[in-house]
């Protein structure tokens, strides 16, 4: 039986074996850069909350008063997860945007469960709505409101993108607000139009470049390129925690509007450094 | 309290990957391929596993009569025809000539149609932006009316200094903007990315 000595060495040597059987596929300088970024990635993914929005980005923060309105009206609420879908999507950037869209899915279904309004949720792929059920469930068991789960549904409006448009275009409910989130591509116009003919208020967020016009000209918040991924980040169940970013970001400015200031009297020759950061008189 | 085991697993798989991308070995590459054949089976299983959900669900509202029972006909009916059409003996599968007179005769008609009403739709969309007086909407549809006038088919010197006005406009303003857009969303769609594998949830999880 080797000793523990001899099983790390047995170990190293492996390592060093497999380590010189290998050769770098590109040049040290290019692998060095590849880490670097995957680096500044880490740093970006650790961070859950972006720090400096304070804006409320799409609108998202009036769902709960969107949804207090629809409770009031007695209508209900629409959320469309976009037209790529996920299994019938032909494109990773299709479906992440799927993905994405759920997590906004999720906060709209809390806002909807706590004031009880029904929730309709559309999608053109089986597995988005599978996926959409799940954030159902989550949002009513975590808001303790299971027993209104049964009133919200997912619509599978068919295969297609122009199917999504045409379904929206034609449905005679007029929900008190709307959420389009995914990928819309060249039925955008028809798809958001066709919520916006309905709704009381609309969000539109897709990560399509070239249907940002479409988003601004037809919703009223709109959330466009890469705000769609961002908003997963940003949003708050409580506006105290945006006022306390914001009340920091103030003192942030002020912090950095007298060190610029101090270091302009400094060169300026009006007053020492020593002076500028122990106080005049300070020494 | 989120189980560790997929967020471990989605460590090691990337890692692996990266290492394969990164450094040549033949043990190596083979074990990147075997999980990637992997990752394609399992996409495979779960896309198949979620037409068998929505025909069971169809079918259960259909038996419980429930929900839209038009469109639960209507989608049962569809996944009929399109499998019947692709599987039956003798079929060539999704190039069958059934399968693409389906598609062909009826989908892509109706999708037409639904793409002719962009013209009106988007008018209608500006104008009503307008009426709304929303200053994005405002300054797009000025941007567009430009755009609009730039593009003038105008013969002459007029015309060409147009042409090199929305050739300048395209290549540098808008050129730069869109760029900016696109980098945006890859490096927020790379961060959404490893976030979902990771198990990091949103904010207000």
């Amino acid at each position: 039986m080797p000793t523990p000595a001899e099983l790390v060495g047995r170990v190293v040597r492996f390592v060093g074996d497999v380590l010189g059987a290998s050769a770098l596929r590109f040049e040290i300088g290019t692998t060095l850069v590849v880490l670097g970024i995957l680096l500044v990635l880490l740093q970006l993914i650790a961070r859950p909350v972006s720090r400096w929005v304070t804006t409320d980005v799409g609108g998202l923060a009036g769902i709960g008063r969107a949804m207090a309105v629809a409770a009031e009206a007695g209508t209900d609420a629409v959320v469309s997860l976009g037209t790529a879908g996920i299994a019938r999507s032909t494109d990773a950037f299709g479906r992440l945007q799927t993905l994405s869209a759920l997590p906004l899915l999720g906060h709209v279904a809390r806002a909807a469960a706590r004031s009880g309004v029904p929730l309709r949720v559309l999608t053109n792929d089986p597995l988005a709505g599978v996926a959409a059920a799940a954030a159902l469930d989550a949002a009513h068991e975590r808001t303790a409101t299971l027993e209104r789960l049964g009133r919200s549904r997912i619509v599978m409006v068919g295969e297609g993108r122009a199917a999504a448009a045409g379904l929206v275009m034609t449905t005679r409910a007029r929900p008190a607000a709307a959420v389009a989130a995914g990928s819309l591509r060249e039925e955008a116009t028809l798809h958001l139009e066709g919520l916006r003919g309905g709704a009381g208020a609309l969000t539109a967020a897709t990560a399509e470049a070239v249907q940002a016009p479409t988003a601004i000209l037809t919703a009223g918040g709109a959330l466009i390129g890469p705000e769609l991924f961002q908003a997963t980040a940003d949003l708050r169940a409580d506006v105290n925690e945006r006022t306390m970013v914001m009340a920091a970001n103030r003192i942030l400015v002020v912090a950095v509007l007298a060190v610029v200031a101090g270091s302009a009297l400094v060169l300026a020759g009006v007053m020492a450094a020593e002076d500028l950061l122990l106080g005049i008189g300070g020494r | 309290m989120r189980r560790p085991t997929i967020p471990a697993l989605v460590i090691v798989v990337g890692v692996l990957l990266l290492a394969d991308l990164l450094v040549v070995n033949d043990s190596l590459g083979e074990l990147a391929g075997v999980v990637i054949d992997a990752a394609i089976l399992v996409a495979a299983g779960a896309a198949l596993a979620a037409v068998a959900s929505l025909a069971l669900r169809r079918s259960g509202d259909l038996w419980r009569r429930r929900g839209d029972p038009i469109g639960a006909v209507l989608v049962l009916a569809g996944m009929a025809a399109v499998l019947v059409a692709g599987l039956r003996p003798g079929a060539d599968g999704a190039s069958d000539p059934a399968v693409q007179w389906l598609v062909s005769a009826l989908l892509v008609p109706l999708g037409a149609t639904l793409f002719g009403l962009l013209f009106v739709t988007t008018l209608g969309a500006a104008r009503r932006s307008l009426e709304l007086r929303s200053r994005e909407a405002t300054l797009l549809v000025a941007a567009a009316l430009v755009v609009l006038v730039l593009l003038l088919p105008v013969s002459g010197a007029v015309g060409a200094w147009l042409a090199g006005g929305a050739q300048w406009l395209l290549e540098v303003p808008i050129g730069a903007v869109f760029r900016g857009v696109l980098l945006g969303v890859a490096i927020l769609a790379s961060v959404f990315a490893a976030r979902t594998l990771l198990g990091i949830g949103a904010a207000d999880d």
